[in-house]
């Protein structure tokens, strides 16, 4: 699946039209947070995980967990992006009786690796499957998206423990380090830093990088299957709205997305395809 | 932890270990299907000694995952691994396998319909250790929760089948059990359970109790009392709460037209609640009453005198009967 970086920035900005072209349909959905995390998807799906579209069950696949549920726009476009479904059922995004819920359920199909609306909790499936497939002597990894919001929750926390007692090397933890959340800035409701110090002293290799940099994510995620002993953990810092100059950083967690602005926004990354 | 404190927390354990007078079924019966399924995979939260599964441990270190005192996780590991083809049993007390990991359990297990299977111990208000310690809310939270298959079975003699039954269903379990706190007088001869069906325990034409778990006992006791004043009560025992046997519920309260739940648990919820639904649903009426802890809280103590205090033992059992038989007549 390894692409050259040319390809994948237009993926990814093709990843981010159909972002806003799903969220502008209805105003409903999460914009900012896709545009920002669309070159960690793109990076992960397009280059890094091992999986198979056609044959999404495949027992040996990498398994990507996407822990902030609710970030489903950027994960649908990618998800379709890759053939796991029709392009065209994602203008059903949000539409009642879809399987593409705002927040993603299995019930779409196993590339859904497990339901994670609650936050804190995905962290902890994907540590039981990094145990499960070393056990059996898969050479599976497993990444996990993340939300800095979520790591308030405290399971969170039970979960980096076990991994790194554990020393799974076959797990990588990205964090989208965007620092938003419902209620705003992360640091004005519940500070995360220093994260990367926090988890070097639970035992994990952790890297502190621009996320928004595919060539630096791809080095990271060799430099993560590379090592040995102990569980990678990515601080990827991301720009909420990144591509579009009037979305980038705009801390509004449930932005009402106007379709003026919708078109406006679509018109500036479409500029750039071009 | 240095080798040598190793050595000396492994010889207190295997201390503690041989002075346990009380056969340890349900450890016997997990390491037993293991060896049948090499599937299934042990997760404990820092109780294996108390749930038995240090043979576990022992046996089979490689798929035995002690993961500390960390319930919530523990519910998501087994998901990731159930997801991966592993049967996990995870073990803690029912206050905790519960009460506080509910939405994981819901998210992580049950609406994946995944093969979970979530063992409590130290059901009810059945323990010295207190409210912290005391699960009397635990079935009414996993009955309703879809998928899960309830077990409250009545004795170690139902424990090795009662695994079985957890390994049979294909989706998640809570399977709530007591320890004997004795070592049984003549030892334990292990006992059938029949899948979703209730257990005549004893038969009677005027009344019938439906208990389940340790009140089964109790019940039978009040059979005693009440038959010396000439009143036949029966007992079904009733290890599946949830698929409950609705036909054999509907066909006693047919039969002997008056019916006591009993039950160490909430009075709202568990088995009571889940009987008079039964026979709402089917229109039967009928001098009903529950037995159970009248919602509210204990404290710390002995079984036999928390079972007395709060009107859960054989005597309040038969006051309830006597109750239900004297409407009945009226």
């Amino acid at each position: 699946m390894k692409r050259n970086l040319c390809e994948l920035e237009e993926i990814a900005t093709r990843l981010r039209l159909r972002v806003l072209e799903m969220v502008a349909a209805t105003g409903q959905g999460y914009v900012q947070q896709g545009l920002g995390a669309a070159d960690i998807f793109t990076a992960l799906y397009f280059a890094e995980a091992r999986h198979r579209p056609e044959d999404p069950s495949w027992p040996d696949r990498d398994r990507v967990f996407l822990t902030t549920a609710h970030n489903t726009a950027i994960f649908y476009a990618a998800l379709a992006e890759c053939g796991y479904f029709d392009i065209k059922k994602l203008e059903t995004y949000v539409q009642d009786g879809s399987t593409l819920e705002i927040n993603s359920s299995e019930r779409m199909g196993p590339f859904v690796e497990a339901t994670c609306g609650s936050l804190g909790q995905g962290l902890s499936v994907a540590v039981g499957t990094s145990a499960a497939v070393r056990r059996q002597g898969r050479l599976t990894r497993c990444y996990v998206i993340m939300g800095d919001g979520e790591m308030q929750e405290g399971q969170v926390w039970e979960a980096l423990m076990s991994a790194a007692a554990w020393g799974l090397d076959n797990l990588c933890v990205i964090l989208d380090f965007n620092e938003m959340q419902c209620e705003g800035h992360m640091d004005r409701v519940m500070t995360l830093r220093p994260v990367c110090e926090k988890l070097e002293g639970f035992g994990f290799a952790t890297h502190d990088i621009d996320g928004n940099d595919l060539g630096v994510l791809l080095n990271t995620f060799d430099a993560a299957r590379e090592t040995r002993g102990r569980p990678t953990f990515i601080k990827a810092r991301t720009l909420v709205g990144k591509g579009v100059k009037a979305l980038e950083g705009l801390m509004a967690h449930q932005l009402m997305f106007p379709p003026e602005l919708a078109e406006k926004a679509m018109a500036e990354i479409r500029g750039t395809v071009a | 932890m240095t080798d040598h404190d190793l050595e000396e927390f492994e010889a207190a354990d295997f201390i503690n270990r041989t002075h346990k007078p009380v056969p340890r079924s349900y450890g016997d019966a997990l390491v037993a299907a293991a060896h049948e399924d090499p599937r299934i995979v042990c997760l404990t939260a820092d109780l294996a000694t108390p749930t038995e599964t240090d043979i576990f441990r022992d046996t089979f270190p490689e798929r035995y995952h002690n993961v500390g005192i960390a319930e919530a996780n523990m519910i998501g590991l087994a998901g990731g691994m159930a997801r991966t083809g592993e049967i996990p049993f995870v073990h803690t007390f029912c206050a905790f396998a519960t009460r506080r990991c509910f939405d994981q359990i819901t998210m992580q297990a049950a609406y994946p319909n995944l093969p979970v299977k979530i063992i409590g111990f130290l059901p009810g208000v059945a323990t010295l250790l207190g409210v912290s310690h005391q699960a009397i809310e635990d079935v009414a939270m996993m009955r309703t929760v879809p998928n899960m298959l309830v077990l409250d079975p009545s004795g170690p003699e139902y424990h090795a089948s009662a695994v079985d039954m957890a390994r049979a269903h294909d989706g998640p379990v809570y399977l709530r059990l007591k320890r004997p706190e004795t070592p049984p007088e003549h030892g334990i001869i292990p006992k059938s359970l029949t899948a979703g069906k209730g257990i005549v325990a004893h038969d009677g034409q005027d009344i019938t109790i439906v208990a389940a778990g340790l009140s089964v006992g109790h019940a039978l006791v009040a059979v005693g009392e009440l038959a010396r004043e000439g009143i036949a009560a029966g007992v079904i025992d009733m290890p599946f709460i949830k698929p409950i046997d609705a036909d054999l519920i509907c066909n006693a309260a047919g039969r002997t037209g008056a019916l006591v739940t009993a039950e160490n648990h909430s009075v709202i919820g568990g088995l009571g609640s889940a009987v008079a639904e039964i026979l709402a649903d089917a229109g039967i009426g009928l001098p009903f009453r529950r037995v159970g802890l009248a919602d509210r809280y204990a404290e710390g103590g002995s079984t036999a005198y928390l079972f007395r205090k709060y009107h859960l033992d054989s005597t309040a059992i038969a006051a309830a009967c006597r109750d239900v038989v004297a409407r009945k007549k009226g």
